[in-house]
């Protein structure tokens, strides 16, 4: 068994439009190991969500590979299994949820199509909903209009449990609801990560979010990831310019918030025109001579597993190598 | 600094329910009011009565009185007809709603729909100052007069955002109401327009209303705080005062559920239960159900009162010198 749970090896994700085509993974790898909480952040755009499709095989590779427990998830039974162990929810609840299913439908749904035994249905069921804090006897019969967005999530979130998998993929999970109903469902999904060592990929724009409940954290932009480690260590002491933009950027709710800064100018570029170089440079306060023209990858910075994709660091990336990735 | 807005007792009715239960709001000239809450206090309904741009059905009673500067007699709004309050309307208040990027004309030019604003509000005003006017607000709100050519469509959120609030400024208006003009925005964006709201402030003198359930945001941009329950304010006061110290349970609990980069990692205890449906809340303090220190007493309507200067409350037990403890504080804190 390898420590890693699932494992994304340099993926390739393009979609061809009239405006030419959108690089929107353009050669991405991550390791999501078992009972981890990873949390994806960036932009809108910057491919994160379309990174969650590629690893649930909703969507097809250009080229790359991802593999669940060292084996590949191309092919019918190998995506069947991947389903089995590996689950996702979505932002909105109500669009993922058949408006004509009862709750009872929805939670039993994943059990008839894996194939488990008719006997254990109900029980399952009434597990899953216990386990997200939904009392069954209230809620079996109910129909999404019926509940609050709250209420929706956690049934999102018991029909992807119910199988028991050990990987659960969160897309915005909590970013259309109220501040109090959001630190329910996060309260809800942190208990099941704790009890069952359920693997979490959190997707957010939430920096605060991610610091505050993620193991790990890896930062996109265009389609790339630029730079990952302990979330700690990303987001209080983060090397990319991008990551500390980004940081910057996050309103803070304390007396006289983040106080004044400086920000980051322009706008995320199409990735349909995906600068040369570091894709980053036309925004980057730090751009320096080689950056339009040598594209940079993750080296270590500092603590061994702490990576950034930038040129300031690729001279100490040269000594760093010789330590092995991972000690 | 002198006053330039007073909301009194503003109630609005749907039905025999009450959705805005008797808010009072002061604003001086230039200062800038959040107004905070979750889905359903009632904040949007507020901004809508205080522009009397109600949706059918709902009604309002209760003063709202509007000094801009330059105007001689007070503007009494809730004394204004349909027809009296177009005259109001953009020229000395104007809304950046929800979602407004979305609420551009998709088949008129950018230039045209500001230009349009300016016309119906300013009869005498010649097309080359119209044209300048435009030019110049686009500058002002961060956008090249370039692009005042472009259709909607061809522009990002956040652009469409910017003309959402040039067009807001328009006409020059003393007071400006948003209502979470960043929502829809990613991080730098937002930061961005809220740098932008804060320079016109200063630069225009502007007043400025901010809803917003991001009580980040909200301590970014303001100087002071209404947070907001069930149709009425539970707790308001300068801003700094109310993140340091906040004097309602409602608003304690709320600020230990959000996360600040470097303080404390993992999950506060949350706040149980939902908000109550607008118009139909819990006697007593509304907040009663859900609040872990509540007795007996909070049965009682508990009034809004100052608890420490410029600083209220509506708690029977402000002021709150220390909080007890809730449940158990380590969910989710990770090595």
């Amino acid at each position: 068994m390898s420590a890693n749970l699932m494992s994304v090896k340099d993926i390739s994700v393009r979609f061809k439009s009239r405006d030419g085509v959108a690089r929107a993974l353009d050669g991405v790898s991550l390791d999501w190991k078992r009972g981890e909480v990873l949390g994806v952040v960036g932009e809108s755009g910057c491919g994160k969500s379309t990174l969650a499709r590629a690893m649930m095989g909703l969507q097809s590779l250009e080229g790359g590979q991802v593999s669940i427990d060292g084996a590949k998830t191309t092919g019918r039974s190998a995506r069947g299994e991947l389903r089995r162990r590996v689950q996702m929810i979505f932002q909105d609840p109500y669009q993922t949820l058949n408006p004509r299913h009862r709750v009872k439908e929805i939670v039993t749904e994943p059990l008839v199509v894996q194939g488990v035994a008719r006997s254990e249905h109900e029980g399952r069921v009434r597990q899953a909903l216990n386990d997200v804090g939904l009392e069954p006897d209230r809620y079996l019969d109910r129909y999404p209009h019926q509940m609050s967005g709250g209420q929706r999530q956690r049934v999102a979130i018991a029909a992807a449990l119910v199988l028991e998998p050990e990987g659960l993929i969160c897309d915005e999970p909590v970013s259309m609801l109220d501040a109090s109903v959001r630190a329910q469902i996060l309260a809800v999904l942190l208990e099941l990560q704790r009890r069952r060592d359920l693997a979490l990929i959190f997707i957010t724009h939430d920096l605060s979010l991610a610091w505050s409940l993620c193991d790990r954290i890896a930062v996109m932009y265009l389609g790339r990831v630029v730079e990952s480690g302990p979330a700690v260590d990303v987001i209080e002491r983060p090397k990319h310019p991008y990551t500390r933009a980004l940081v910057t950027a996050v309103p803070v709710p304390a007396p006289g918030g983040g106080g004044r800064r400086e920000l980051l100018k322009g706008e995320l570029p199409d990735a349909t025109q995906v600068p040369p170089g570091c894709r980053f440079h036309p925004r980057c306060p730090k751009r320096f001579e080689p950056c339009d023209r040598t594209d940079p990858a993750l080296v270590a910075v500092g603590t061994a597993s702490h990576e950034a994709a930038c040129l300031l660091f690729s001279d100490a990336a040269h000594a760093e190598r010789k330590v092995p990735a991972d000690a | 600094m002198s006053q330039l807005l007073k909301v009194e007792g503003l109630r609005v009715e749907h039905g025999s329910k009450a959705i805005v239960d008797g808010v009072d709001i002061k604003l001086q000239r230039g200062e800038s009011l959040g107004l905070a809450g979750e889905s359903g206090c009632g904040k949007t309904t507020t901004a809508l009565a205080l522009m009397k741009m109600l949706p059918e059905g709902l009604s309002q009673s209760g003063g709202i009185t509007l000094s801009p500067a330059g105007v001689d007699e007070p503007i009494r709004i809730n004394k204004r007809t349909e027809a009296g309050m177009q005259v109001v309307r953009w020229r000395h208040i104007s809304l950046v709603f929800q979602g407004a990027m979305n609420s551009l004309d998709p088949v008129q030019r950018i230039d045209s729909q500001i230009s349009e604003v300016i016309r119906l509000h300013e009869e005498q005003v010649s097309g080359r100052e119209v044209r300048s006017r435009v030019d110049e607000l686009l500058t002002t709100v961060g956008l090249t007069p370039v692009l005042g050519g472009r259709y909607p469509h061809q522009l990002s959120g956040g652009q469409r955002q910017r003309v959402m609030i040039a067009l807001a400024l328009a006409c020059r208006p003393s007071l400006v109401i948003a209502d979470e003009p960043t929502t829809a925005l990613d991080v730098v964006m937002q930061a961005q327009v809220l740098q932008l709201l804060e320079r016109l402030r200063d630069e225009l003198g502007l007043a400025l209303i901010l809803i917003s359930h991001d009580l980040g945001v909200l301590a970014e941009t303001c100087d002071r705080i209404a947070v907001m329950y069930a149709g009425r304010i539970v707790e308001t006061g300068a801003v700094d005062s109310v993140f340091a110290d906040p004097q309602h349970p409602y608003t304690k609990r709320l600020l230990a559920s959000l996360p600040v980069i470097g303080g404390e990692r993992g999950l506060a205890p949350p706040i149980p239960g939902g908000p109550p449906d607008p118009g139909d809340p819990p006697a007593g303090c509304a907040f009663h159900p859900r609040c872990p220190y509540s007795q007996e007493r909070c049965l009682e309507d508990p009034p809004l009162r100052e608890v420490v200067p410029g600083h209220s409350a509506a708690c029977h037990f402000s002021p709150w010198r220390s909080w007890p403890a809730v449940g158990d504080p380590t969910i989710g804190v990770r090595s």
